[in-house]
């Protein structure tokens, strides 16, 4: 028998991109290539100098997505600078060493680009998605800003208006925002979770451009990103043209992390707020598993036996029987740390708190006693199996969920293994579940309720 | 990936199926729709198709809610129910090993519900909940009222969700009469997608529509809405806001208009993408507002134009008289060549957004045969994109907007902005002030 291993096409298109003597720049090595259920194979590679990247190739449209994840977010901030990761997503899309500042988004624009970015409490990322002929000009423009931004007094101060408006649009005049941020506040004395990925207003006013600077040069570099592309392309030529443009862009240091584990919860905590609202809303915050955490599936099916459908526990008990809410939703946080199973309760005029928390503690003491039932738990996998698929439907969702896994998990697809887990739930693991996170001394609860005026 | 591929089959009745096969993934998604929607809701009725659409799903021959509930979980489905002006949907999707039962339901769902008494209690007062839900959402307002006054004494300014007094108008009897009239066969186009064959896809429509009785499609009860004189504001009066949300606008285009096209060129270069004249003056410059932009909307008549920002409370005078001016120069000035060449260059490129999924493509078709759009609406819409100028863009903004004649409504704190804010808007011919919640509380 012949023992010459076979030349795959991606280890022919890495010699392929490396064979082009590029002056300066770092080449690409395979490392390996991981299954990514039915949609193909992901090739996970890196350049010398860090950067990791994920392909993907899916021929369905002619179009390319593609993302770069940055490992930082508002877990890495310091108290004093709150919101300092998510300003940063916004200056990104400013002024380089080579382009002028509104000149990026005209480019993209021009190429018939969606672009987008989100900062979140573990990372940061960029997204773009282009017709397939349009994919160099993307791969330029990211390498450009990733190392050539140019933070200037105007800009930043622009932007700090710009943020200060968000944040009134997404926090402070809406009141589910508002609550969800003072849960989260309440929820964490210790950890960097505790506070807004969006900041405080006082600190989002109170930026400087050299703390912006700062900030810039410690997480932004190769050696901190992945970059996701997922769809019509050659592999050869994205290769050869990412090693050209990040080939030759230097690695940072990038400082050991400085959070504090979260120290456990023994009493329950309430706070009461009043808003301009209808009806009272009670939003709960049960300090729950890392998204790593092998108990993470069985609480997502947990969460769907209880919140998911109209079959589900809650919807029969808050809006069949007993009428009480107009609006409830469950889930589990998917932090890279342990976060909180959250719970939203909207209830109808004239009806309590006390109501809606009754009808809740019931049926989680119902789940901590006594297993689902088969039936149960066989709709709530089907219900999370859909959900997972639909988040596949394009090159961009495709790009989302391999680039989440990645970043949180290390494990681009993490999406597909999350299916496998939901599938080996048994009812133990709910109950067991159930007992392990849904205990009351470890609950935070804000209360919302009408200011008088607004009371019908 | 032309919309043109998609294929069509007419059913019996009238019934028509418009189909995209898609092997990306083994989810097939249907798309039952009604070629009528609220507008033909009955005066004082507000709401009635919408809660109609919505008791599908509470019990149907041999099954009660829970009963449904639980079978659509249990084959990895999901159903919902969408009702606008023109249209409506019910729209389902599910894993392709399971389609056979989901059809079966959902032809159930649709031909046979029993309207349970006790259900239509339990929607209606979850409805009346809902309604004083939606008052936390200021954007939602916000248009709500815009849409209100802009369309006044014509079915686009419907509550199409209702109000709390044509809510408690509804009854079992008025709800059968809906369903009777307008669940007929030659009223409905299935739109499917996704991984079926086109052989199991027919199979599947006729089911869907075996039991609906034969009808006629209903006809179109709107007119062409009138246009309105003079600067008017709507004021939303809601306490403690620190921001506010401003929607400017008039009418805007209709898609048989021979200068739909140019129009939307002339949209988009002034608030269609984020490097737009108002997006750049009001976020970029000014940093007043996260969001800035100006839309078309498309439907079977004349619909809105209209621009949204919502800048801080303090910013919300000064926001106002800038959108004004900038609107004032777009339409006496016009717009450039260099600009039209590069929006078309953005429309012309990202178009393969429109049509990256079976699911987009096939809703495009729906789109035209629910709108009543010319046929080649989405066929041909690269070539009409293509051929618009400057002078017919600049025409076009001329004719359909005209800045002296404009709604403007706000969702703010009355008693803080409302001087500031009437002293804005220079020509203003009549302001008024609504409680936010007029409509919600019975």
């Amino acid at each position: 028998m012949n023992a010459k291993k076979m030349t795959t096409p991606i280890e022919k298109a890495v010699a392929a991109a490396n064979a082009k003597p590029i002056e300066g720049a770092a080449k690409v090595r395979l490392e390996q290539n991981v299954p990514f259920g039915l949609a193909g194979t992901i090739h996970v590679l890196y350049l010398d100098n860090g950067l990791r990247i994920l392909l993907l190739a899916d021929r369905t449209a002619p179009v390319v997505a593609f993302s770069t994840w940055f490992r930082v977010g508002s877990r890495h901030e310091k108290l004093g600078k709150t919101g300092l990761a998510h300003l940063f997503e916004h200056l990104m899309f400013n002024e380089t060493e080579n382009l002028k500042a509104g000149e990026l988004d005209r480019k993209l624009e021009e190429a018939g680009a969606e672009t987008n970015a989100a900062t979140w409490l573990d990372w940061t990322y960029y997204y773009e998605a282009v017709p397939r002929d349009r994919i160099g000009l993307v791969i330029d423009l990211e390498a450009d800003r990733m190392a050539r931004l140019v933070l200037r007094e105007p800009q930043v101060k622009s932007e700090k208006e710009v943020v200060a408006n968000e944040r009134r649009y997404r926090v402070d005049d809406d009141v589910e925002g508002f609550a969800n941020e003072l849960l989260y506040k309440t929820a964490f004395t210790k950890h960097t979770y505790g506070w807004p990925t969006i900041g405080w207003m006082e600190d989002i006013q109170n930026f400087t451009p050299a703390d912006c600077e700062t900030f810039y040069r410690t997480y932004y570099a190769p050696n901190n990103a992945a970059l996701v592309i997922v769809g019509d392309f050659r592999e050869a030529q994205l290769l050869e043209r990412i090693r050209r443009a990040y080939g030759a862009l230097p690695r940072a240091d990038i400082p050991p992390e400085d959070t504090w584990p979260e120290p456990a919860q023994l009493e329950e905590r309430l706070v009461t707020l009043q808003k301009p609202t209808a009806s009272e809303k009670v939003i709960v915050g049960y300090h729950g598993p890392a998204l790593g955490d092998p108990d993470h599936a069985p609480l997502a099916v947990l969460s769907e036996i209880l919140f998911g459908g109209r079959a589900s526990r809650l919807y029969r008990a808050l809006f069949i029987d007993r009428e009480l809410a107009s609006d409830i939703r469950g889930w589990p946080s998917t932090f890279r740390d342990p976060g909180l199973y959250e719970v939203y309760l909207t209830a109808r005029a004239g009806k309590t708190k006390d109501e809606l928390l009754a009808v809740l503690d019931a049926e989680i003491e119902r789940l901590r006693d006594d297993p689902p039932s088969a039936d149960e738990l066989e709709r709530a996998k089907a219900r999370l199996e859909l959900g997972g698929l639909q988040a596949l439907d394009t090159a961009s969702g495709k790009a989302e969920q391999i680039g989440f896994y990645d970043t949180v998990l290390g494990d681009p697809a993490g999406a597909f293994r999350r299916l496998e887990a939901y599938r080996r739930v048994d009812a133990g693991d709910v109950r067991r579940v159930a007992r392990r996170f849904l205990a009351r001394p470890s609950r935070t609860i804000v209360h919302v309720v009408p200011q008088p005026e607004q009371a019908p | 990936m032309k919309p043109s591929e998609t294929k069509v089959r007419e059913l019996e009745g009238g019934a028509r199926l418009l189909l995209e096969p898609s092997t990306t993934l083994p989810i097939v998604s249907i798309v039952v729709a009604l070629r009528s929607g609220s507008s033909h809701d009955p005066e004082g009725l507000e709401g009635l198709a919408r809660i109609t659409a919505r008791m599908l799903r509470r019990g149907c021959e041999g099954m009660d809610a829970l009963a449904i509930e639980a079978a659509i979980d249990r084959l990895g489905g999901e159903i919902g129910a969408n009702v606008a002006s023109s249209s409506s949907a019910v729209s389902g999707q599910v894993l392709s090993r399971n389609l056979e039962p989901f059809v079966e339901l959902l032809a159930k769902i649709i031909g046979a519900p029993t309207f349970d008494e006790q259900e239509l209690g339990r929607l209606l007062r979850e409805t009346q909940a809902e309604l004083l839900e939606s008052l936390d959402n200021d954007r939602g307002l916000a248009e709500r009222f815009f849409r209100r006054k802009l369309f006044a004494g014509h079915g686009y300014g419907r509550a199409g969700q209702g109000t709390a007094a044509t809510i408690a108008a509804i009854d079992r009897a008025r709800v059968v009469a809906q369903h009777k009239k307008h669940f007929v066969k030659g009223n409905i186009v299935i739109a499917m997608s996704g991984d079926v064959t086109p052989e199991v896809a027919q199979a599947t429509a006729n089911k869907l529509v075996a039991q609906l009785p034969d009808g006629p499609a209903l006809p179109d009860v709107l007119t062409e809405p009138q246009a309105f004189s003079g600067r008017h504001l709507v004021f939303v009066d809601k306490p403690e806001r620190t921001q506010t949300q401003i929607l400017i606008g008039s009418l805007g285009t209709s898609p048989h208009d021979d200068d739909h096209a140019a129009l939307t060129v002339g949209n988009a270069i002034f608030g269609g993408t984020f490097t737009s004249r108002l997006t750049r003056e009001v976020r970029g410059k000014r940093g007043w507002s996260y969001g800035a932009s100006s839309r078309l909307g498309v439907d079977r008549h004349r619909h809105s134009f209209a621009m949204w920002t919502f800048p801080a409370a303090t910013d919300a005078a000064a926001c106002i008289a800038l959108e004004l001016s900038l609107l004032e120069k777009l339409v006496d000035k016009g717009v450039t060549d260099k600009e039209v060449r590069f929006i078309q260059r953005f429309l012309t490129r990202s178009w393969a957004f429109e049509v990256d999924t079976a699911q987009k493509r096939v809703h495009q078709a729906l789109d035209v045969e629910l709108l009543g759009l010319p046929a080649d609406y989405y066929s041909r819409y690269l070539e009409r994109i293509g051929a618009v100028t400057a002078e017919s863009a600049s025409a076009a903004l001329r004719a359909r907007l005209q800045p002296p004649n404009l709604l403007v409504a706000v969702v703010g704190t009355a008693s803080e902005l409302g001087e500031g804010v009437r002293g804005a808007i220079p020509n203003l011919v009549d302001s008024e002030i609504v409680p936010y919640d007029a409509e919600a509380r019975a």
